[in-house]
């Protein structure tokens, strides 16, 4: 039986010259399969040429809006326009969406020919977690540009390694391959970008490198591609036309110094970063990483890989056979070096070819703004947020003082709590003067002024051990009744981040990733002081938002729940504060009293 | 459509290849995955001296016993006391070399305090007979050191494309091994793969991956493996400690040959030998040797003094042929040394 499979190839092969009857039926029917598959899955493949006919590569279609998945340096050199082939025969004007430089991945969109759209053929998504070396894999593309029909070129081979780290190709820490799969399938020049299908033509993978030496730049029967499970933690910073970077810990972690001993323990740590403010330090064991075992440099490589800078992971760390599990808010890598344990101003980011954009169709959706890819389809998502969540309430009439009336739980004990908040005018008639007061027992106890000069940041911060909490309610208050016109400084998407809300009825989850749930981010920064807010990605309801005081230390945490409605207005009623590695209390909301501006405070660009 | 899952996910690898084909239901071919695991808990990666292009410091090897025997190919690679290998578990040990084999390009190392390693038995593999141009095989290698520790080896699959005479070379020379070997339409001609294994569908071992060869006759580098029987007398051999090296015959007696190769001055105990300077049309000019080139192996001797360098070639007959690789820069080059008879008017100098 075992030889019988193993001429599946060669019959293939010499199809052509063999009548036919000694071949066995099930021969026959894999490899009947195998061309059905292909047929499904050849419409969704992209062949990418530059604008100007200069190079190019390949990609596959992911959406029927026509979102489509290529290298990051496939159009580098292309800019931020190209033109693309689909094996139907048609050429599209394609635009870039989002970028992903570290780990060499672009989101491109392809335009619909027909004014009223079209739904683009696309591939289906699979689990490439799942895939084992030894499982069989097609690679489809346009390797050596051959695709002038638009018609792509199908390898097909074994994946020879999966989990596989491979070092960045520049000094810049860009096109670092963590966490691929490694194909004996012939990838060659031009394949870049395309895609990698297991056998039930679901997309494992882009395709983007090859491992070289004596033979030149062509296939050397040792192929990388970009696991989809990676692209998919990134696909919501792609989405919303970021310019998205990679994350580091802060923190050297290394071999243990025996080498007979397996362990990874912790040799550098950087005097700041958040993995420290959250525990771990010199000599810690690392033992878990975002749910996977890390027993070597490369486990511990991909793991970092596979996640946008911001993103907050689990972390398990032993130390005196004690295990501790913390929450590590993940810093950027293109944005700090770690050197002499103090970080560095980047090294300005190598931008996309600098040519004027040619006048096509696709022009019209692009929009360059430093930190984005494209902050045309930021807007696109920022805007598509920000309507869904007015569903929720329209706040723009309740311009007044805001005066809420609770109970503080804190420290066991509970206590009457009022919080107020409003935009005064000053004593000139005409400067705006915001504040935020907490009363306790009917007592005013903390107050805040934010837009007062002068201040430092620890008169921003009260109440005590709660990392702004006034600052963070007036912030609250400014996003709901004035939206973008409310913060200068950004009002931006931030795409798919995940979010760690604490049950009610006990202090920790039994693991963080139970805890987790997905959510869109809105960024914001006004008066200097940035803040990041989570909407459900369903009904875009705000679940939770972070301020932060100084930007190199902790934020306050706010999570919201309990949402009711009140005069129409979905409102929380129960709002937790967390700040550094402690809960500061929770407010249990009995009255909302949201009064209507006495008068315009501000013009209203819109409407 | 879509495929109901696939059942070789859960089941062994022998196994798996049964059900799959002989399920009425026509599928895509099934997973190795099994097999692949199976053959990778026997072969493990190595770490030795090197690090140059040329010279690579990683290669691969195949358990050949429970406690801890290791083929591999003889390759500078082994030249260092600190040779290391990574098991498939993540283990790591110190090896030593027991015996290298320069007409095989085979060698046998040694790791201590294993028992019951998962072990391919070379005798028995040796017994079953030679794979036939058209067999389906998988190669097995740490390839471009994509692995360490516990980080399985790189799987590739291909076709034994034919059964042939070795027409191989290394820089300039003709490869020491002339017999026949499989040639394979498999990529495995590359940096750290020598020593893999090349099994059947079912991980049955039947060949090992050789040395990274340019085929002498076209020029392009072979893919190639050393039929498991031509090896199995080695090992069977060498782990008994009854191995005999086959022995090239080299001419001797008679007076010295001349090369013509002007080292620096020896001036201290273990002067690495840099070449000076070669006389005009003497072996060393014809054969490319230039100034600066540091002398690394002699016929794949290593050479650490210029004393070690005149001990072996200053004894031998003219007519006698010396593979030396040297250092140029950062790159290993091959040249070949054809000693002649001493020119007139030059008499041997001696230190």
């Amino acid at each position: 039986l075992g030889l019988l499979g193993g001429s599946v190839l060669l019959c293939a092969g010499s199809f052509g010259t063999a009548s036919g009857q000694d071949i066995d039926k099930r021969v026959l029917e894999a490899q009947a399969e195998r061309v059905a598959v292909i047929e499904k899955i050849k419409p969704t493949v992209v062949a990418i040429f530059a604008n100007g006919g200069q190079g190019g590569g390949s990609g596959v279609l992911i959406s029927k809006e026509g979102y489509a998945l290529t290298n990051f340096h496939v159009v580098q050199g292309s800019g931020p326009v190209m033109q693309c082939g689909l094996p139907d025969g048609v050429l599209y004007d394609a635009v870039l969406v989002g970028l992903d430089r570290v780990g060499d991945v672009a989101l491109i969109k392809l335009l619909p020919r027909k004014e009223d759209g079209q739904d683009f053929p696309h591939a289906s998504l699979g689990d490439s977690d799942r895939v084992k070396a030894g499982d069989w894999s097609l690679a489809l593309g346009n390797p050596f540009l051959l695709a002038t029909d638009f018609t792509p070129t199908v390898t097909y081979g074994l994946v020879s390694g999966v989990h596989r780290y491979q070092y960045p190709e520049s000094s810049k820490g860009l096109l670092e391959y963590t966490d691929c799969i490694q194909v004996d399938t012939s990838i060659n020049p031009g394949n870049s970008g395309g895609p990698l299908f297991n056998m039930d033509g679901q997309l494992i993978g882009i395709n983007g490198r090859i491992s070289l030496e004596k033979r030149g730049r062509v296939n050397s029967g040792v192929g990388y591609a970009i696991s989809i499970n990676q692209i998919k933690n990134f696909m919501g910073q792609l989405r919303a036309g970021l310019d998205t970077d990679h994350a580091t810990l802060g923190a050297f972690i290394e071999n243990k110094a025996d080498e007979t001993q397996t362990g990874m323990v912790v040799t550098r740590i950087l005097e700041d970063c958040d993995a420290r403010r959250r525990g771990l330090d010199l000599n810690d064991e690392l033992v878990s990483f975002a749910g996977r075992p890390v027993h070597n440099r490369n486990h511990y490589q991909n793991v970092l890989g596979l996640f946008p800078k911001g993103w907050r992971v689990p972390l398990v760390y032993r130390r005196d056979n004690d295990k501790h599990e913390i929450l590590v808010r993940l810093m950027g890598l293109q944005r700090q070096e770690i050197e002499d344990g103090k970080p560095k101003p980047p090294p300005p980011p190598p931008t996309l070819k600098k040519t004027p954009i040619p006048d096509s169709p696709a022009s019209k959706f692009y929009e360059a703004k430093s930190g984005f890819a494209n902050f045309y389809f930021n807007k696109q998502e920022r805007d598509h947020l920000w309507s869904g969540f007015r569903k929720h309430g329209d706040f723009s009439t309740a311009a007044g003082t805001w005066t809420i009336e609770t109970e503080l739980d804190r420290n066991q004990k509970k206590t009457p709590a009022r919080i107020v908040i409003a935009d005064e005018k000053g004593s000139d008639g005409k400067t705006v003067k915001g504040m935020a007061q907490l009363f306790l027992e009917g007592q005013l106890q903390y107050k805040v002024e934010p837009l007062k000069a002068g201040q430092e940041a620890r008169d921003l911060k009260d109440p005590p051990s709660s990392g702004g909490l006034l600052m963070a309610l007036y912030q609250y208050r400014r996003l709901l009744t004035m939206g973008d016109q409310g913060f200068e400084g950004q009002f931006s998407h931030g795409g798919l981040e995940p979010f760690y809300p604490m049950p009610a009825d006990s202090p920790k989850p039994k693991s963080l990733a139970d805890a987790r749930l997905d959510t869109e981010v809105l960024h914001t920064e006004h008066a200097a002081v940035p803040a990041k807010w989570y909407f459900s990605p369903k009904d875009q309801a705000l679940l939770g938002f972070e301020v932060w005081i100084d930007r190199e230390e902790d934020p306050c945490e706010v999570y919201l729940f309990d949402y009711k409605s009140v005069n129409g207005q979905d409102l929380p009623h129960r709002i937790e504060v967390r700040y550094s590695n402690g809960l500061f209390g929770t407010f249990i909301v009995k009255n909302y009293q949201l009064a209507p501006a006495k008068e315009p405070m501000f013009g209203r660009s819109k409407e | 459509m879509k495929l109901p899952r696939r059942l070789a996910l859960v089941i062994t690898a022998a196994s798996a290849l049964f059900v799959l084909l002989s399920a009425a239901r026509p599928q895509a071919p099934p997973s190795l995955a099994g097999v692949v695991d199976q053959v990778n808990r026997k072969m493990v990666k190595l770490f030795g001296s090197g690090g140059f292009r040329g010279l690579n410091s990683y290669g691969t090897g195949v358990v050949v016993s429970p406690d801890g025997y290791v083929l591999t190919v003889a390759s500078p690679l082994l030249d260092t006391p600190d040779l290391r290998v990574h098991l498939w578990d993540g283990r790591r040990f110190q090896a030593k070399v027991v015996v290298t084999e320069p007409e095989l390009d085979a060698a046998l190392v040694k790791i201590d305090k294993v028992e019951d390693l998962p072990y391919f038995d070379i005798a028995q593999a040796a017994k079953a007979p030679l794979a036939q141009a058209g067999d389906w095989v998988l190669a097995f290698s740490n390839q471009f050191q994509i692995a360490t520790r516990e980080e399985p080896l790189s799987v590739q699959h291909g076709v034994i494309a034919n059964y042939s005479k070795l027409h191989g070379r290394r820089g300039i020379f003709d490869a020491p091994y002339v017999g026949d070997v499989y040639v394979l339409d498999a990529m495995t001609n590359n940096p750290g793969a020598g020593g893999g294994a090349v099994t059947t569908r079912k991980g049955e071992l039947i060949g090992f991956i050789g040395k990274e060869l340019r085929n002498s006759l076209s020029d392009t580098w072979i893919n190639y493996a050393l039929p498991v029987q031509v090896v199995a007398d080695f090992v069977d051999k060498a782990k008994r400690g009854e191995y005999k090296l086959l022995v090239r015959e080299k001419p001797t007696g008679g007076p010295a040959g001349f090369h013509g190769i002007v080292l620096v001055p020896n001036v201290v105990e273990r002067t690495p030998p840099f070449v000076e300077d070669t006389f005009p049309g003497s072996p060393a000019a014809k054969s490319g040797l230039r100034p600066d080139d540091l002398i690394v192996y002699v016929d794949g001797e290593k050479v650490v003094s210029i004393k070690e360098f005149r001990d072996i070639v200053d004894k031998a007959r003219p007519g006698t042929v010396f593979r030396l690789e040297v250092r140029r820069g950062d790159k290993l080059t091959t040249v070949d040394l054809k000693l002649e008879p001493l020119p007139p008017g030059l008499s041997p100098k001696k230190e």
